[in-house]
């Protein structure tokens, strides 16, 4: 499903010392996402990457402009597009299988056909053997591909994913993009993913949006021309990688710059991070 | 440290004793503290009216069971309870929604009820006899107003403790309103709505021996106490004091302990 946002805006109301204030989270931006594409949007923090997702979700209403979803306009959550959040966002008094399958028995499919789904999409991140667990007999890994299978059961049009692995160590992220991956080339579903991660955005995304720091607006949008599956770290990765970094700290050093002490100065960052920076590192 | 040895763990604070261990030694202290009080009674010379001996005690106890008294007073209680804790239940949670929807409610009643709940409600009494007559109603509108306040707030509180993800994730599964309450919200509350019912279950029946005890013209187990103050019955009023105790005991443990500790253990909050 093709998506489209025009000319989007969008404001908050902030009390700040008593006193309520209209806060710019995003400045109007339009962009289109292809169907069946990858689309990672990346930028620092607070610059509203996880506004433009909800907007995509129907989880929030724009201040201005619409968004699209293969042609209509979005209103509210819709079965076409589901979203994997940074928690897994599991119902604790559900069983693993349960879960899977609560939003299976809302669409009105029967007992039968929704076990049989739920189990499909469980064995695709392979976790059928704890259909029957608890959320919280599993892990923090273990959760979060229980979520993306709930949310792939539905066979949405759409996958929203916000920051969906920024919780799970480097061992588990690495897994969970290799089965990402493979469940998107197997199902061509059309995927936003959010992260603040520059190298994992460059290795799962066919495009990604770079964001400028608050009110949020593009900086860029780069292809990744490579086919699908990627290597993690081939030199075509790091060097894309490599040629995005600079947008990107250009725009965490003036997020950094408005918070930080006022003798604080790019240098400082730029010292220690060419010493820990290693390209492809925490992809 | 040469080897490095890593000992089993050992849990904390009772020395690894098993469950059957602890109550086990519970009854043991119990039946001590019994065995010392029927000691004390009869090395020293104090009247029967003063202190009555357990058995003495005992015995009382199965006279008034043996002519009804006790099963007559205890089902007049319990049937004060159920009305006016069923009717806290329900208005209280109701309320409760509402405060948490609603900011004219939370502003206007919210304030009220939080003052109004740190007002033991006995003092209400007086009131609902004028009010409500010298009937039924005044006891049981003294357990309502004992219980429904903290039921209401309580409630409340377990709304907007609800971690938002939730709703995010069932309106993104396609639950909407009362679905999405029903479903999702409900479960998610629970642990936090069972413990306000329990609160609430602890004001009302505090509330309702204390209206028993106060009013004269009515029978109830509270009253058996001002019973036994009146004909000089000692172990009447002991025989009275247990069974409050007993079932005090029975409903917070036995009932809301087991249910909180079932829940608590399902959603993943205890091991
Ligand atoms: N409901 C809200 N009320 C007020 N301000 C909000 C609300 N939601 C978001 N904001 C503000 O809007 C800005 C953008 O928020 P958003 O969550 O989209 O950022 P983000 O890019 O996802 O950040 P992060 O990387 O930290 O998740 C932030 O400054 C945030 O404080
Ligand atoms: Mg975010």
């Amino acid at each position: 499903m093709d998506i489209e946002f025009r000319n989007i805006s969008k404001q908050f109301q902030r009390v700040e010392g008593g006193v309520r204030q209209t806060f710019q989270a995003l400045s109007p931006i339009s962009f289109r996402i292809e169907s069946g594409e990858f689309f990672a949007i990346v930028g620092p923090s607070g610059c509203g990457k996880s506004t433009l997702l909800n907007l995509l979700a129907g989880l929030e209403v724009p201040g201005s402009g619409e968004v699209l979803a293969a042609g209509k306009s979005v209103r509210e959550p819709g079965p076409d597009r589901m979203v994997v959040f940074q928690e897994p966002g599991l119902m604790p008094w559900m069983t693993v299988r349960k879960n899977v399958e609560y939003g299976l028995k809302l669409r009105g499919l029967d007992r039968t056909e929704r076990r049989e789904r739920a189990m499909r999409y469980l064995r695709k991140v392979h976790l059928s053997r704890f259909a029957d667990a608890m959320p919280h007999e599993l892990s923090g890994g273990m959760r979060q591909r229980v979520s993306i299978a709930r949310a792939f059961a539905l066979e949405p049009k759409v996958l929203l994913m916000d920051e969906p692995f920024s919780a799970l160590d480097s061992q588990t992220r690495d897994l969970l993009h290799d089965e990402l991956q493979q469940i998107w080339q197997e199902t061509r579903t059309t995927v936003l993913f959010v992260t603040h991660n520059l190298a994992e955005a460059v290795y799962l995304a066919d495009r990604v949006l770079i964001m400028t720091a608050a009110p949020g607006s593009i900086k860029k949008i780069a292809r990744v021309p490579y086919s699908h599956p990627r290597e993690k770290n081939s030199t075509e990765i790091t060097d894309a990688i490599r040629a995005l970094h600079d947008d990107i700290k250009e725009e965490v050093n003036r997020v950094a710059a408005r918070e930080m002490d006022p003798e604080w100065t790019p240098e400082d960052s730029k010292k220690r991070e060419r010493d820990s920076f290693t390209l492809g590192e925490g992809i | 440290m040469s080897q490095g040895t890593l000992s089993p763990a050992q849990p904390a604070g009772n020395g690894g004793a098993g469950i059957y261990q602890n109550i086990a030694t519970r009854l043991g202290f119990l039946l001590f503290l019994v065995f010392a009080w029927q000691v004390a009674t009869m090395v020293t010379d104090i009247p029967s009216y003063l202190l009555p001996s357990p058995l003495e005690v005992a015995s009382e106890f199965v006279r008034v069971v043996g002519d009804g008294t006790l099963f007559h007073s205890l089902r007049l209680s319990l049937s004060r309870m159920f009305i006016g804790y069923g009717i806290s239940i329900v208005g209280g949670i109701a309320i409760g929604v509402l405060l948490a929807r609603s900011w004219l409610v939370k502003q206007t009643l919210g304030s009220l009820f939080l003052s109004l709940q740190s007002l033991p409600s006995i003092c209400w009494l007086p009131f609902a006899l004028i009010w409500v007559g010298l009937n039924e109603g005044a006891v049981i509108a003294v357990i309502i107003l004992g219980a429904l306040f903290s039921i209401a707030i309580t409630t409340e509180s377990a709304i907007r403790n609800i971690p938002p993800i939730y709703t995010k994730v069932g309106r993104v599964l396609g639950a909407r309103r009362v679905v999405l309450s029903r479903d999702v919200l409900f479960f998610a509350a629970l642990p936090e709505l069972i413990g306000g019912l329990k609160i609430g279950w602890t004001f009302a029946w505090r509330s309702l021996m204390a209206a028993e005890l106060i009013r004269q013209d009515i029978l109830g187990v509270g009253n058996l106490l001002e019973t036994g103050r009146q004909f000089s019955n000692m172990p009447l009023m002991f025989a009275a004091i247990f069974t409050i105790l007993a079932i005090g005991l029975t409903v917070d443990t036995l009932i809301f302990g087991n249910l909180e500790r079932i829940v608590r253990r399902r959603w993943g909050l205890e091991k």
